[in-house]
């Protein structure tokens, strides 16, 4: 049995809305076999240096990014981090301008002046993404505040991992957003280290407690592979934000690779493999193997082609070192 | 002598305050651009950061003027998130210092967002930034940090050093400029007035000449240019030395071929910065001299800033910490004459004694 379709069906009991959660479980889960495909390229590449500079990987994470972006409006926006391949593949950038931006090379979506920390899609609505923790959690409250004067109905999402909720300016951005009514979801990747930290060690605080004593309503999802799951927390969200508050989502997840770099890192000892094959042991992208095996030719093809266009793309120089400057 | 309306515009077709420059701008930004809104702590208040703003709150309403939690980073980082969405925002800071606060957000995320995402994302925005002097303002309410800013790609930095100035750059920043600017405000020039033109004399988004001349260049920068102008006024007066003033006004692009060719001119240079000397502005204006022909100047520079200690508060210190009018005079003649001029410099110690229309608190 396919692990997600049991919190569809508990919700939405009957045969036809069995068949939907069907549909939509398909569309969830190629987008999310697609980022763990390109991701697993990106390893395989790597060794080669055709991709010089740090990758974050977000396997393992792949169901948040899938489930939140389906959950949102193609015109709401993104604010991301530099672990985000996986937002961007899931709000819809291009794949050929990801991996020509991996490569450095002028066809990328910045012209290789970004690299994987910085991927943005504009176009699609994911507004950047930054190197620097924390970092881009007031952007998505200032696009919001900005959307509210206008009387817009677009939202932001502000997409941090748990060790910036540490950062002061995630307690500013909170702050605001409630005394404002900023139409903001900040949504929260807990995978629970910060490059090598533990949480308990870092926080002494509940996020969603925390949110609350701001005035913020806020929800914990445990079930954080479940991409069902994520999208239907994301939507109940999503429409609260819409209605004219900020709410904080929290989603419970597991890095399965090291912070930075294409390797594992449980031979450094600061954590064991134990935590991370409780999460493999319900991952669909792991269970699932007949869509895997159905969806996987069509994917691999896709990704083929993306990289074959960053392999001819020329690299950026002298004409391009100074431009964009201001 | 009074200060500002020492050397008024010979075009100048009225008086205007600097404050009264500001709030104009800022008025007139709000009507011009309805996509320009201002935040800062206190924007909406009675002082109106030192009346550059007041009275906007009740004009355009709450959404577009408003004040801000203590969230210097938030702030500015919401800023940002506005400005990539098309909207242009205006922010301030009482005391340059508390800029120090979103250092992150100018630095790490502002300055690189044009480049960085190769021309995708822009944020224009005003960082309005105020450096206070005199009255006791101590080590954290004094600093003037525009050769920090200027340092990094990215960033546009200006110092408008008089009520034109405003009224010429900041209808050429606002919603027009491409990426962030930082505009550096200095409190002493604040309630001077200054005669200005709506016609002439359009001071450019980089350096002009203040006052021409022909025996020694001064470069001056903020309230220094008035300062430099003042001296320049009495060297002519006492000693008949000829000083050309210029105006860096823009900190991050300058017009360094400006600047060369005025010290080509008088092969006599002096630096009259508001911060200090090392690493800064004064450093940078020889490199720029040095790297273009090091025979330029007949003999070493002279440099006019700040101690190089963090600024005191009692009066005594701090009245000797900064460069006085007569440490300016002396500059001027002993660049021009040597050392030993002879000639008799102006009694006016405390150099803010001329500032007489300024009284703290702020």
């Amino acid at each position: 049995m396919r692990p997600s379709l049991a919190v569809g069906s508990q919700a939405n009991p009957g045969s036809v809305s069995l068949l939907k959660d069907e549909a939509i479980y398909r569309r969830l889960f190629r987008t999310a076999l697609l980022i763990r495909l390109v991701e697993e390229r990106v390893i395989e590449l790597y060794p080669s240096d055709k991709i010089q500079s740090p990758v974050h990987l977000s396997i393992g994470q792949e169901a948040v990014a899938v489930g939140a972006c389906d959950a949102l409006r193609p015109d709401d926006l993104v604010f991301a981090t530099y672990r985000s391949h996986g937002f961007y593949i899931a709000k819809g950038g291009r794949l050929d301008a990801m991996f020509a931006e991996l490569y450095g090379r002028k066809g990328g979506v910045s012209g290789g002046k970004a690299g994987s920390m910085h991927l943005a899609a504009p176009e699609v609505g994911l507004m950047g993404s930054s190197a620097v923790v924390a970092s881009t959690i007031p952007h998505a409250v200032g696009a919001a505040l900005s959307f509210k004067r206008r009387g817009s109905t677009r939202i932001t999402v502000a997409v941090f991992g748990d060790g910036a909720t540490e950062e002061g300016v995630y307690h500013e951005s909170l702050n605001f957003a409630a005394l404002m009514k900023v139409p903001v979801l900040f949504l929260c990747e807990d995978n629970g280290l910060a490059v090598h930290s533990h949480r308990p060690v870092r926080q002494a605080y509940r996020l969603t407690e925390h949110a609350a004593a701001l005035g913020i309503a806020g929800r914990r999802v445990e079930a954080g592979w479940d991409m069902l799951a994520v999208r239907e927390a994301t939507l109940d969200a999503a429409a609260r934000v819409r209605a004219g508050e900020p709410f904080v989502l929290e989603i419970a997840t597991s890095r399965y690779k090291e912070h930075v770099g294409v390797g594992e890192d449980f031979h450094f000892n600061y954590r064991t493999s134990d935590s991370v094959d409780a999460w493999k042991r319900r991952d669909p992208l792991i269970l699932d193997k007949k869509l895997v095996a159905e969806l996987r030719p069509e994917l691999e093809r896709e990704i083929a082609a993306a990289v074959a266009f960053a392999e001819a793309s020329p690299a950026p120089g002298h004409a391009e070192l100074l431009t964009d400057v201001i | 002598m009074s200060i500002a309306t020492a050397k008024p515009l010979p075009q100048s077709s009225r008086v205007l305050s600097y404050a009264g420059a500001l709030l104009e701008t800022m008025d007139a930004a709000l009507a011009d651009h309805s996509n320009t809104f201002i935040m800062g702590q206190g924007v909406d208040d009675f002082k109106g950061i030192f009346g550059s703003t007041t009275g906007l709150a009740e004009k355009y309403g709450a959404q577009r003027v408003f004040d801000v939690p203590l969230m210097e980073e938030g702030m500015t980082g919401i800023a940002i998130g506005a400005a990539l969405v098309g909207d242009y925002p205006i922010t301030t800071h009482i005391r340059a210092d508390f800029s120090f606060l979103a250092m992150n957000q100018i630095i790490n995320l502002a300055a690189k967002y044009s480049y960085m995402f190769g021309g995708l994302m822009r944020c224009p925005m005003l960082i309005r930034i105020v450096v206070g002097r005199s009255w006791g303002q101590g080590a954290q309410h004094s600093q003037s940090p525009q050769a920090t800013f200027a340092h990094y790609p990215g960033l546009t930095v200006v110092m408008p050093s008089s009520s034109q100035a405003i009224l010429a750059m900041y209808p050429a920043i606002i919603n027009r400029h491409p990426g962030p600017v930082i505009s550096i405000e200095h409190r002493l020039l604040y309630n001077l007035d200054f005669g200005v033109s709506e016609t002439a004399h359009r001071v450019p988004l980089t350096s002009y000449v203040a006052r021409r001349g022909n025996d020694v260049t001064v470069v001056a920068t903020s309230v220094m240019v008035l300062e430099a102008l003042r001296a320049a006024q009495y060297v002519q007066e006492k000693a008949g030395v000829s000083a050309e003033v210029i105006d860096l006004n823009s900190i991050s692009h300058p017009d360094w071929d400006l600047v060369a060719s005025s010290v080509r001119k008088t092969g006599r240079l002096v630096i009259a910065d508001t911060s200090w000397l090392e690493y800064g502005v004064a450093a940078e204006v020889c490199r720029q001299l040095m790297i273009r022909d090091p025979r330029l100047l007949s003999q070493p520079p002279s440099m006019l800033g700040m101690a190089p200690a963090p600024c005191p508060t009692a009066k005594s210190l701090e009245d000797i910490y900064y460069p006085s009018q007569h440490e300016t005079v002396d500059a001027i003649l002993t660049q021009a004459k040597g050392p030993r001029h002879g000639i008799d410099l102006p009694v006016e110690r405390s150099m803010t004694e001329g500032y007489k229309r300024f009284r703290g608190p702020f």
